[in-house]
């Protein structure tokens, strides 16, 4: 009888710690690992891409749900700084899942360690193909690939003019090359010649004699892609030699590139996957354009919206499988099913069987650019599977 | 000679002076520096690409005038440089093999400017670009060189002289030559050397910053601009001669023609390494410089 007075107590105690403890863990943040470029080279991918991420946090952390904490950590656009961050968040923070690279080289690094080590990964941008190439497990990518890209801009060149005759003028770095190799492979498939083709090394800063070079193979179309400040310094020099603007296409644009191209570039084309200018924003998608102008003095651009987008997608998955919080065995499986669309944008979201998703692309016309911002219309949308060219072949 | 032709060899031609005076100017100002105080300035790059971005900071954020821009930035080198002067570089005046010191002090200098660039510039743009200081297009026959671009030539030019000048002619410029060629036969002569050292360290940096402001005038950029400018700057006063302001000047002009004909009738990529190999070459017969004294 007294075993079972003392007994009593003992479990009413045992049951309101269990439920204590159970209570507890709810509560307890989940820890997503963010290593982004918050100095060096790509820092300002990295600080756009955190200003996106936060904007998402009011909503990610809604009252009632379980809170997501992002451990920001600075990867100084390094690859081994990115793969020793990635350890530290794994080891140390004992993170659920890794995201935040914005640059293919540290992208690259976090993924070796990821897929080593069983951490799912979920790739905000960065665009080399490698990163979701055939045998992936637990690398998931929102932005569409780079030879895709390649692959679009023949799609959109054929749609305007068959049979053009065009010239690449491009910065010698790893994203140029897959974007050209696509380009490349698609070219002749769609009526399209190449007439130039102009490699600079890293570090160019004159363009005069190669766009000199460009005027005199007078190409229907010029495909431009600087690196940096190279960028706009080809971009003039070609419009300087007479080069119009409705020749010129941009493989990609964000917008402080649209702001610095400037008014003389008004009637040139770009690529994106998200446009302020964009005709078809979700209603979501103009509060996150008014927000971020309003936080940031300059519209989004693709970087900070694939970063908002990570964050709502991490957020979708946990609230869909509260297991996955905690297992992330549970957290792979759930993104690889995940099927949902991009809350901006309407575009959907579903990953193949190495985490590439269905890929897509917008070409803009720049129309006005002024002191506040820039004027822009869709002129082009194409998708695509990531495999309807051999990306994981044309870039190892 | 068809326009097509034309147009190609104008633009091998503006290129190769334009990118040769910005090389030569900026090869002044660290041979400046390392022929007076022996200290080879590894944070040069550093320095220039300031210039540059301080020159957009005027222009664009602050809205003022490109020239006005231009003079304050001059401005603030002069009190930047004087400010580094009393705070670092006389410390080590009197130390023997000091040029190893310079080197590792102006190692960590450039950690520390371009982790501070990127912080504060890096997160504003992965780009830049400066208001025109002239605009328009001038028609040379059938090619068109942008004003700005031809501005900012012709106000290299114009510094590169007064440089030479002031070197050549003025009394601080003998005196600079004497500290150059035995600094203490000069001190004998009754040169103040320590007065030297600081005018030169100012002087030099100056003339480098000068470089930044026009390459910023002449072309867009971004923060990578600076390790670029950095090795093509201690090539040219290698080759040069350590310490020629001459060697600097030819030498610059050198590499900027070089770059710009191997990256017509080869390629770019070729051309960005064409000066490095040259240099070698030019080492293993003159290990000394073309034009060391």
């Amino acid at each position: 009888m007294h075993a079972e007075r003392r007994g009593l107590p003992i479990a009413l105690a045992a049951l309101i710690l269990g439920a204590g403890i159970a209570a507890a863990r709810a509560e307890e943040p989940i820890k997503i690992g963010f290593t982004t470029e918050q100095t060096g080279a790509w820092s300002f991918f990295g600080a756009s891409c955190v200003a996106g991420l936060k904007l998402a946090l009011p909503q990610v952390n809604a009252a009632g749900k379980r809170p997501i904490d992002f451990v920001i950590l600075d990867n100084q656009t390094q690859p081994a700084q990115a793969a020793a961050g990635s350890r530290n968040l794994d080891v140390q923070s004992k993170v659920l899942a890794l995201s935040g690279p914005t640059s293919s080289d540290t992208s690259l690094a976090v993924y070796g360690y990821a897929e080593q080590n069983k951490v799912p990964f979920v790739v905000p941008v960065a665009a080399f193909p490698q990163l979701t190439k055939p045998g992936s497990r637990y690398t998931f990518r929102l932005e569409p690939d780079a030879a895709g890209w390649g692959y679009a801009i023949a799609k959109f060149v054929e749609s305007r003019k068959p049979g053009a005759k065009l010239a690449l003028i491009y910065s010698d770095y790893a994203l140029m090359r897959a974007i050209t190799a696509g380009l490349k492979y698609q070219a002749p498939k769609s009526g399209l010649k190449i007439e130039t083709d102009i490699a600079f090394p890293q570090g160019a800063n004159d363009a005069t004699v190669q766009a000199a070079q460009v005027v005199a193979a007078a190409p229907d179309y010029v495909i431009v892609i600087g690196a940096g400040g190279f960028d706009m310094t080809i971009t003039n020099q070609l419009l300087d030699l007479g080069i119009k603007t409705d020749q010129i296409i941009h493989p990609f644009g964000i917008t402080t590139q649209v702001k610095n191209w400037g008014k003389r570039s008004a009637g040139s084309f770009y690529g994106t996957f998200f446009d302020s200018n964009l005709a078809n924003l979700t209603p979501e998608g103009k509060k996150f354009v008014a927000d971020f102008t309003a936080q940031n003095n300059r519209p989004p651009s693709y970087i900070e919206n694939y970063c908002y987008v990570t964050a709502q997608i991490i957020r979708q998955v946990l609230d869909a499988n509260p297991a996955a919080a905690d297992d992330r065995e549970k957290f792979r499986d759930a993104m690889s099913k995940l099927n949902t669309k991009e809350s901006t944008s309407g575009i959907p979201i579903v990953f193949d069987k190495n985490g590439a998703r269905k890929e897509y692309i917008f070409f803009m016309q720049i129309k006005d650019v002024d002191e506040k911002g820039y004027q822009a219309s869709q002129v082009f949308y194409t998708e695509w599977d990531p495999e309807v060219i051999p990306v994981y072949e044309l870039v190892k | 000679m068809s326009n097509a032709h034309t147009i190609i060899l104008m633009s091998m031609l503006s290129s190769g002076l334009m990118l040769g005076v910005i090389f030569s100017l900026v090869a002044s100002g660290v041979t400046i520096i390392y022929g007076s105080i022996w200290m080879p300035n590894a944070a040069n790059g550093q320095f220039f690409l300031l210039g540059a971005l301080l020159t957009w900071t005027m222009t664009v954020q602050f809205g003022l005038p490109p020239a006005a821009g231009a003079l304050l930035v001059i401005g603030l080198s002069v009190a930047f440089s004087y400010l580094l002067e009393i705070l670092l570089i006389r410390r080590f005046y009197d130390v023997p093999n000091r040029n190893i010191s310079y080197f590792v002090l102006s190692l960590g200098l450039t950690q520390i400017s371009a982790g501070l660039l990127s912080i504060t510039y890096g997160v504003w743009s992965d780009q830049f670009q400066v208001p025109p200081l002239v605009r328009g297009v001038t028609f040379i026959g059938p090619f068109p060189l942008a004003n700005t671009r031809l501005a900012a030539f012709a106000i290299a030019i114009v510094l590169l002289a007064l440089l030479f000048a002031l070197l050549r002619f003025h009394k601080y410029g003998r005196a600079l030559r004497a500290v150059f060629q035995n600094r203490e036969a000069a001190a004998l002569r009754g040169v103040d050397v320590r007065a030297v050292y600081r005018l030169s360290f100012v002087l030099g940096n100056g003339v480098v910053f000068a470089g930044g402001i026009l390459f910023a005038y002449a072309y867009s950029f971004d923060l990578s601009a600076a390790w670029t400018m950095a090795i093509t700057a201690f090539a040219i006063m290698i080759i040069g001669g350590p310490g020629s302001v001459l060697g600097a000047l030819v030498v610059g002009l050198v590499f900027g023609f070089t770059q710009a004909i191997v990256s017509t009738f080869a390629s770019p990529t070729i051309a960005a390494f064409s000066y490095l190999g040259a240099m070698l070459i030019i080492l293993l017969f003159k290990p000394s410089g073309l034009f060391a004294r």
